[in-house]
């Protein structure tokens, strides 16, 4: 950028900063304009999820659960009724299973809407993120419908679910299919192509294949980078082996593979994909069955261990449980998938301006809840 | 002008004082008290207006339910005075390891140079407060005095965020400031004078005769000074210097109160100041668009305020629907794309001048 | 589900095995022939990587779930591998669903997993520190391939007083935060990682906070840590 260097300037980017998503503190060596070294400082919203989890019961986990990615909780509770339901060997019915799907669904769409918002704010845009506020406000209002609740559900637990659909529930999320669709395009128009937003996004942060395998990057950051693995295909769980969908893999559409456009990109794509999925779905849903049938009357899962990943809005959250015999966990570990994003930005954003480095920390979506849990 | 009119008016009135400078300073002074207060209103009215433009655009509701016998209906008339009162009552805080005396002198600098940049904008066919035969090289050496205060402003609040958005916010004007001059020559030439008032003479004769469709390369040299005007009064996409996600607030991270109240003011003030510029220089000032229809003095203030209105409806517009640039993307465009851009504009218009009259 | 539509199920996967796919499309109900489809495609999975793996060396218990046989087999053949080339660093020879390692020579067997080309763990998923009492302490490594698409876990026991693993992030980059987390919460110290400290919690935070033993400390910075309750007081 230029042969002239001045003095280095130490730059503490938050923890209290209208940018980052969270608390979360960066310290940024920069020589004017251009940053030379990211170090991220966690663990200001460490909550001690994992201790808490020794010393209540495997029933009082759940809602825990909920609070660690504040803003996906359907699908953090889908990872963990899944490995619990692994370890102790039990099948549920068929309506409970798409009821899981179809909640798992709508909440990745909503956890895109406020990701890709929260992204175009950084970059200035601040029409796009308000719109998509309001249309993640009607699948909010379905979740209020079915669970009470707009953002911690406590909805899916061990061998069932704690409530079954309301009357309605079908054809109100039918009606919001049938609005959605359309936004997406307009929002692609308004945001996507706009030539401000690609010279900012294009080419920068690129996150080559291999440094993100190696790094354990995965979901739409690791599709971005150009590698087609969804674990909703690669190694289903539930129900998914029945649905079809694609998986969007980045091409570099503006720039190179794996930039921060592209990860903007596939995230959008994949809420399209969503909606696939939440067609059949709807389509498939049998009538009879009730939520509470396989629900065990005391969990006490035999001795043994288990990991079971699922996808998340943010990549693959993976549960590491051990049981000792009794119905409190011995240990259960919780591997999220932002945790690992974040680890990879000291490589990718060494070198850039400093508003670089707010764009493509913008760009691998990640909650501090998730994080720190 | 007005000042002429005030002090032959005060000689008729007060005889035996007659031709005393203290009747001169008088009419000097009164023009511009009741400018003041025309700044204040403007500035009410153009919050008012961007909050609503702005909730239009986003979906919202925007001020709701204040309002003087409208108590629930739909305009919150009385939104932005509520603001000026908030800010007005909140506490003054100086950083302690601040520098005084240029943090406290900040705001003022800069709002006097929005304020003074007023005296030579014309309303009307004789409303003008100051008519320099310099008028448009006045005010674009005035814009120019925003860039100290800015610098000022960054490097006193002993702030790193501060002075990131003051050294941004310096290079951008001082950068933008070359378009938009060279925009303005293409003006200059056309009229053949740098007098506010005798620019808008030269254009009239209804809307065929504005210096905007004079010419091919006009309606360019509108494109390239409007977009320049955004980059110096700092509004998006150029607002780097003060841009909230990223810098927190900028340089005026820690101002507060009245003090934050002045930046705020004079921004709005620069904006109404360059779209005025815009309307004298392009848009043909106080005339009608209709050959001999409606010209009368009162509806010349008229035209004024509604073209110099449009040019701030459409700024604020483009605030609420495009992201920003980022900083060597500014200069990019500034340095590579305007100047060439403008001074091959100015070859166009004078061949053209010359060849097709 | 009924022995009839188990049996109707088990006659279609094995036409569509063949590559016949008439009768599985031409069945009405929407639920069965969901359901046939999804046992068509676990039926192509097992059988592909059954050719992958080599054949049972040792006769090891029966286990009934789904996904474990080529799992086994894959473990199986892992600690095959290891006892030829690192002789000595297989703690036990159990290998139903993890391998046991000492933590002598795990630098090098991390590298030879990574770079093996008919294993190429090239991802790690989690690793785990755990507590198991008896004055041991554990990491647990759980392994992905991407090209492969197979999964193992292993296991490194340490005793309580002198924790050290060698660490293994030069080769998987993501270990570099997850062995501090390790650190951070059960005090397993990894040689040879460039800037061990803690990452959850305040760099002068005492003990570590998931070993069984834990005691929280009364103030910190002049701050009260409230205790953790039991039960529902």
């Amino acid at each position: 950028m230029g042969v002239v260097h001045g003095e280095e300037m130490v730059l503490n980017i938050g923890p209290q900063h209208p940018a980052t998503h969270g608390v979360l503190r960066l310290q940024v060596r920069t020589d004017g304009e251009v940053v030379s070294e990211v170090t991220p400082y966690l663990g200001y919203l460490h909550r001690c999820f994992e201790k808490h989890c020794e010393n209540v019961t495997y029933e009082q986990v759940i809602p825990f659960t909920d609070r660690c990615d504040y803003l996906a909780s359907m699908t953090n509770n889908f990872g963990y009724v899944v490995a619990m339901e692994g370890l102790m060997d039990i099948k549920v019915n068929e309506r409970v299973e798409h009821i899981r799907v179809i909640m798992a669904e709508l909440q990745r769409i909503a956890s895109h809407l406020l990701g890709l918002g929260a992204f175009g704010l950084d970059i200035g845009a601040f029409t796009p993120f308000l719109h998509m506020l309001r249309d993640r406000e009607r699948i909010l209002d379905l979740f209020e419908m079915t669970c009470g609740a707009r953002l911690l559900y406590n909805y899916m637990w061990v061998g069932g679910l704690s409530h079954d659909l309301p009357v309605g529930f079908v054809e109100s999320t039918y009606r919001f299919l049938d609005y959605f669709e359309p936004k997406i395009d307009e929002f692609v128009k308004l945001l996507v192509h706009n030539k401000i937003f690609v010279e900012r996004t294009a080419d920068v942060g690129r996150l080559p294949q291999d440094v993100a395998i190696s790094y354990g990057v995965s979901g739409p950051n690791l599709r971005a980078s150009g590698q087609k693995w969804d674990l909703r295909k690669d190694d289903p769980y539930s129900i998914y082996d029945r649905f079809e969908f694609d998986i969007p893999v980045g091409e570099g559409g503006k720039g190179s593979v794996g930039d921060c456009w592209d990860r903007f990109y596939v995230r959008v794509l994949e809420m399209k994909e969503s909606i696939k999925i939440l067609r059949q779905a709807l389509s498939s849903l049998p009538k009879e069955g009730d939520v509470y049938q396989s629900l065990p009357k005391k969990i006490r899962p035999p001795i043994g261990s288990i990991y079971k990943r699922t996808e998340s809005p943010r990549g693959d959250l993976g549960y590491y449980i051990e049981s000792d015999g009794t119905n409190i966990p011995y240990r259960l570990k919780m591997r999220s998938p932002a945790f690992t994003a974040l680890s990879v930005i000291d490589e990718i954003a060494a070198g850039w301006l400093l508003s670089d480095v707010l764009a493509i920390l913008g760009s691998l979506d990640i909650v501090l809840g998730e994080i720190d849990r | 002008m007005t000042v002429d009119f005030i002090f032959d008016f005060l000689n008729q009135f007060f005889t035996s004082l007659a031709g005393n400078e203290f009747l001169l300073l008088v009419a000097i002074l009164l023009p511009c008290v009741v400018l003041f207060g025309f700044i204040t209103i403007y500035a009410l009215v153009v919050i008012y207006t961007e909050l609503k433009v702005s909730s239009f655009i986003q979906d919202k509701v925007g001020p709701m339910g204040q309002g003087v016998g409208i108590h629930a209906g739909k305009w919150g008339l009385l939104q932005p005075i509520a603001d000026a009162l908030k800010l007005l009552s909140k506490e003054d805080i100086i950083p302690s390891s601040a520098n005084r005396p240029l943090f406290v002198l900040a705001p003022f600098m800069i709002f006097v140079g929005a304020f003074i940049s007023f005296v030579a904008l014309p309303f009307g066919d004789s409303i003008i407060i100051a008519d320099l035969n310099i008028g448009i090289f006045y005010i674009l050496g005035i814009g120019s005095l925003a860039v100290i205060s800015l610098i000022l402003a960054g490097w006193s609040s002993n702030n790193k965020w501060s002075l990131y958005g003051g050294m941004r916010s310096a290079a951008q004007i001082v950068s933008y400031e070359i378009p938009a001059g060279i925009s303005l020559i293409t003006v200059i030439m056309l009229a053949g004078t740098l007098n506010m008032q005798d620019i808008i003479i030269y254009q009239q004769g209804g809307i065929f005769n504005w210096i905007l469709f004079d010419n091919p390369f006009i309606p360019v040299a509108f494109v390239i000074y409007f977009i320049s005007a955004l980059a110096e009064t700092n509004r998006t996409p150029f607002d780097l210097p003060e841009s909230e996600s990223e810098l927190v607030a900028g340089f005026v991270t820690e101002y507060s109160g009245m003090r934050y109240a002045f930046f705020f003011l004079s921004e709005y003030a620069n904006m109404f100041v360059v779209s005025a510029v815009a309307a004298t220089g392009f848009l043909g000032g106080w005339q009608s668009p209709f050959p001999n229809a409606l010209n009368s003095p009162g509806w010349g203030v008229f035209w004024m305020m509604g073209k110099t209105f449009f040019l701030i409806f459409i700024m604020i517009w483009i605030r609420w629907t495009v992201p920003r640039l980022r900083v060597d993307q500014l200069m990019n465009v500034c340095w590579k794309v305007f100047l060439p851009i403008g001074l091959v504009n100015i070859f166009g218009v004078a061949i053209w001048t010359v060849l097709f009259g | 589900m009924s022995t009839d539509q188990d049996k109707l199920i088990t006659e279609l996967v094995e036409k569509g095995l063949t590559g016949d796919m008439e009768p599985i499309n031409s069945i009405e109900d929407r639920v069965l022939r969901s359901k046939a489809k999804a046992a068509l495609a676990k039926a192509k999975r097992a059988a592909k990587s059954q050719e992958t793996a080599e054949p049972k060396k040792k006769k090891s218990e029966e286990k009934s779930s789904d996904d474990l046989p080529s799992s086994v087999n894959l473990n199986e053949k892992i600690v095959y591998m290891i006892n030829e080339k690192f002789s000595g660093s297989l703690a036990n020879e159990n290998t139903e669903t993890h391998i046991q390692l000492k933590s002598d020579q795990w630098f090098e067997i991390a590298t030879w997993l990574k770079s093996e080309p008919s294993l190429f763990f090239d991802s790690l998923q989690c690793q785990t520190g755990i507590d198991v009492g008896d004055n041991t302490l554990e990491a647990r490594y759980n392994f992905h391939s991407m090209k492969h698409n197979h999964y193992t876990e292993i296991r490194i026991a340490v005793p309580r007083k002198e924790a050290t693993i060698p660490s293994v992030e030069q080769i998987w980059r993501i270990a570099d935060w997850f062995e501090r987390e390790t650190y951070d919460m059960l005090g397993i110290e990894f040689s040879g990682h460039r800037d061990l400290r803690r990452i959850l919690l305040p760099d002068d935070w005492e003990g570590w906070p998931l070993r069984k033993d834990y005691l929280v400390q009364e103030t910190y910075h002049g701050i009260v840590v409230p205790k953790m309750k039991e039960g529902w007081e």
